[in-house]
């Protein structure tokens, strides 16, 4: 499977995933379990596209879970610059399965503004918004 | 680095790679090929002459002439409440005076044709009139200066048989 | 004795709440220009839907997702879009035909004009979904729908002639005024009438919302199969009421009055009050069903916190997109287009979308990854390969056919 050249995949320690299998696209929850965005793209530190990479340069490194705008560039093309990335930071991340889960709650994140805004704004605003159904 | 640039397993995904490079002109193409046979299809019937619109006409307002006398009769045998009955009028109603509109529209080009959309707008005219009546009717039962109910459908019968015949003259040219 | 309760009211929930004004619509029209001849459609889009809802049903009680979720998640963000896009915007015009049937089911009650009970109807819709138990939503627009069976009974008091009706509806054929492409054409327009694409995704939205697992799946089943075929009967009924009383007069059926007007002729001013409760309790469920769905596949695409099982306020995004949804709805209606045109062109669009939400749903079904060992069956999917040919041919032959008929003119 590897190309002449490369130097083969040292064994790691922990789980292999496919970033686009198992992260793209995922459901992200909270630590309560409620859905906070899907991850639309991802972050990956280390050297740009059509950059010349010397001998011995580390891997790329996952920096963070990108969703919101981002998902319009990752399906017409073309690329967001970075101070407008919504970001959740890879250490933030404590499951990946089925869905994403975070080890945090969905609160305090960057990722989820529009929900509080709109929350705030709007749904808090109309009588019985806080009203608990059950 | 982009995340799209991971070759990956799976069979939907991958067909999710590979279709975003079917060639640029194939949407564009089956899109002038439609617009090509709407256009044929539209021409086809512009080309019919006023004969077939009038014809349509005068079936769409024979059914709703139709439907009024149903709802009288339903009226009379106390079968339909009246806010019910004038409901229906009113949607019938709509409907011949949308006929109606669409026979104005037309433009005849020859003397024949003409004289077909004066005849056709004197009868749906006369349909307007029997709804009038109806409407009446129904409207107001205190049965004073008020038409009865019986004299709405006796409108409307002289109308749908005037539609008949517009019908069966059209039918024939 | 609790547990069979339970399942009649599965049932008869599932019975009354098939039809919508789609159905109502289609059906009539249908019976007043073909008489029954078309029936065999009712048909084959009711094991259509029995096959569809059965597959939701068991993708969400199984792997606790709903479909929309995982269409992403399987198909990628583009064929998601593509999805998204058009269900959404078939959807918004279910909802807007919805709401208007409402409103014209009203205005024959009241002889108030529908356009002032248009904004009655669409708060009452939102109230009801933003207050109502999901439960108690679906049982009571449900169990009050079940008075459409006055359908059926109206047909019997008719004292039609059976031999010829059921000649008309076992040896199809085209009646004499009308064309060979109008007769397919609504033959699709009824096949998307039955199939609604917005019943799946509601169906296994709400399998989450309930919290089914896969012990219930067994009573899904059985609502699926003994409620939807009974509900294609009610359709039926329609059916054959117009074609029993409005046909031999000439009537095609252009507005909601004439739909009920066999009722009225059959079961009198007792027949028409039940009609009207049941025409307003159909259509008010199916505003309810729709408006829900276009919440849950915006929602279910991009990750929103969504449920009627959360707080308004933990569902904000969720909440704001169906107020939206409603309020085009409403301004759509209000510039006086009217509702029966509207639903006649929904439920042909609904045909011709209906591959779009059926493969993602035969995908995933079939995934183990998702459902473990509640993957498809054998015969499951070789019906569900037939239905897919079936499915496509409608949505290709859906628009020539719309153009050369002049939308069945």
């Amino acid at each position: 499977m590897t190309s002449p050249g490369l130097v083969p995949l040292p064994p790691v320690p922990g789980r292999i995933l496919d970033a686009q299998l198992h992260l793209l696209d995922r459901q992200v929850l909270d630590h309560d379990g409620v859905p906070v965005t899907t991850v639309d793209d991802l972050e990956l530190s280390g050297p740009d596209i059509g950059a010349e990479i010397p001998q011995g340069t580390p891997a790329p490194v996952l920096d963070a879970l990108l969703t919101g705008p981002v998902l319009g560039t990752r399906i017409f093309g073309g690329r967001p610059p970075q101070s407008r990335l919504i970001r959740i930071p890879w250490k933030d991340v404590a499951d990946v399965g089925v869905v994403v889960r975070l080890g945090v709650g969905g609160e305090g994140l960057d990722a989820s503004w529009v929900e509080r805004w709109v929350r705030d704004r709007i749904i808090a605003r109309i009588p019985g918004g806080r009203h608990d159904p059950r | 680095m982009r995340s799209g640039e991971l070759r990956e397993p799976g069979m939907c995904r991958g067909w999710e790679a590979r279709v975003p490079d079917t060639p640029a002109t194939a949407p564009r193409r089956f899109l002038t090929l439609g617009l090509a046979a709407f256009a044929i299809c539209f021409l086809a019937g512009c080309s019919g002459g006023i004969s077939e619109s009038v014809s349509t006409a005068a079936k769409d307002s024979s059914s709703a002439v139709a439907t009024a006398r149903l709802a009288l009769k339903q009226d009379m045998d106390g079968k339909l409440t009246r806010a019910a009955t004038a409901t229906t009028l009113d949607d019938a109603q709509k409907e011949v005076e949308t006929s109606r509109s669409t026979v104005q529209k037309l433009s005849p080009a020859t003397p024949a044709d003409r004289d077909t959309q004066r005849q056709a707008l004197d009868v749906l005219d006369r349909c307007a009139a029997g709804f009038f009546t109806a409407r009446a009717a129904v409207s107001a039962d205190d049965g004073g200066a008020a038409p009865s109910t019986a004299d709405g459908d006796r409108a409307l019968a002289a109308a749908q048989d005037a539609l008949e015949q517009l019908s069966h003259m059209v039918g024939s040219r | 004795m609790k547990r069979l309760l339970g399942v009649a009211l599965g049932v008869l929930t599932a019975i009354g709440g098939f039809v919508d004004i789609g159905d109502l619509v289609t059906n009539a029209v249908v019976g007043s220009r073909f008489g029954l001849s078309l029936v065999w459609v009712v048909g084959v889009g009711v094991l259509g839907i029995c096959l569809f809802a059965n597959m939701s049903g068991r993708v969400a009680a199984a792997s606790g997702r709903a479909t929309f979720e995982v269409i992403r998640e399987r198909l990628g963000p583009r064929a998601g879009l593509a999805n998204l896009s058009a269900s959404f915007l078939i959807n918004l015009m279910t909802v807007t035909a919805e709401i208007g049937g409402v409103a014209l089911a009203l205005q024959l009650a009241s002889s108030v004009h529908y356009l002032l009970w248009i904004p009655v109807a669409a708060v009452a819709v939102w109230l009801v979904i933003w207050r109502v138990k999901f439960s108690i939503m679906e049982n009571v627009t449900g169990l009050l729908g079940l008075t459409l069976i006055v359908f059926a009974v109206a047909l019997f008091l008719l004292k039609p002639d059976w031999g010829v009706l059921a000649g008309q509806a076992l040896a199809p054929a085209v009646p004499a005024e009308e064309t060979a492409p109008t007769y397919w054409y609504f033959a699709i327009a009824l096949f998307g009438a039955a199939m609604t694409p917005y019943e799946v995704f509601f169906f296994s939205s709400g399998a989450v919302e309930e919290g089914w697992t896969v012990k219930d799946l067994v009573q899904s089943r059985i609502n699926v199969l003994v409620g939807f075929p009974l509900g294609g009967l009610l359709s039926v009924a329609i059916a054959g009421c117009a074609a029993v009383v409005l046909l031999p007069a000439g009537i095609s059926v252009t507005s909601l009055s004439q739909v009920i007007l066999p009722v009225a002729e059959g079961a009198g001013k007792l027949g028409l009050a039940f009609v009207l409760v049941g025409v307003v309790a159909a259509t008010f469920g199916a505003a309810l069903e729709t408006t829900l769905s276009s919440g849950y596949t915006l929602a279910q695409f991009f990750g929103w916190s969504w449920g009627k099982f959360r707080r308004p306020a933990q569902a904000a995004r969720f909440h704001l997109a169906m107020i939206i949804c409603m309020l085009v709805g409403i301004g759509v209606l209000a510039t006086g287009v009217d509702p029966v045109l509207v639903t006649e062109y929904s439920v042909v669009f609904s045909a011709i979308a209906l591959p779009l939400t059926y493969l993602p749903i035969l995908i995933v079904s079939n995934d183990p990854q998702y459902m473990g060992k509640h993957v498809n069956g054998r015969a499951v999917n070789v019906l569900a390969m037939v239905y897919l040919v079936i499915i496509l041919v409608a949505s290709v032959a859906a628009i020539p056919l719309m153009i050369v008929t002049g939308a069945g003119a």
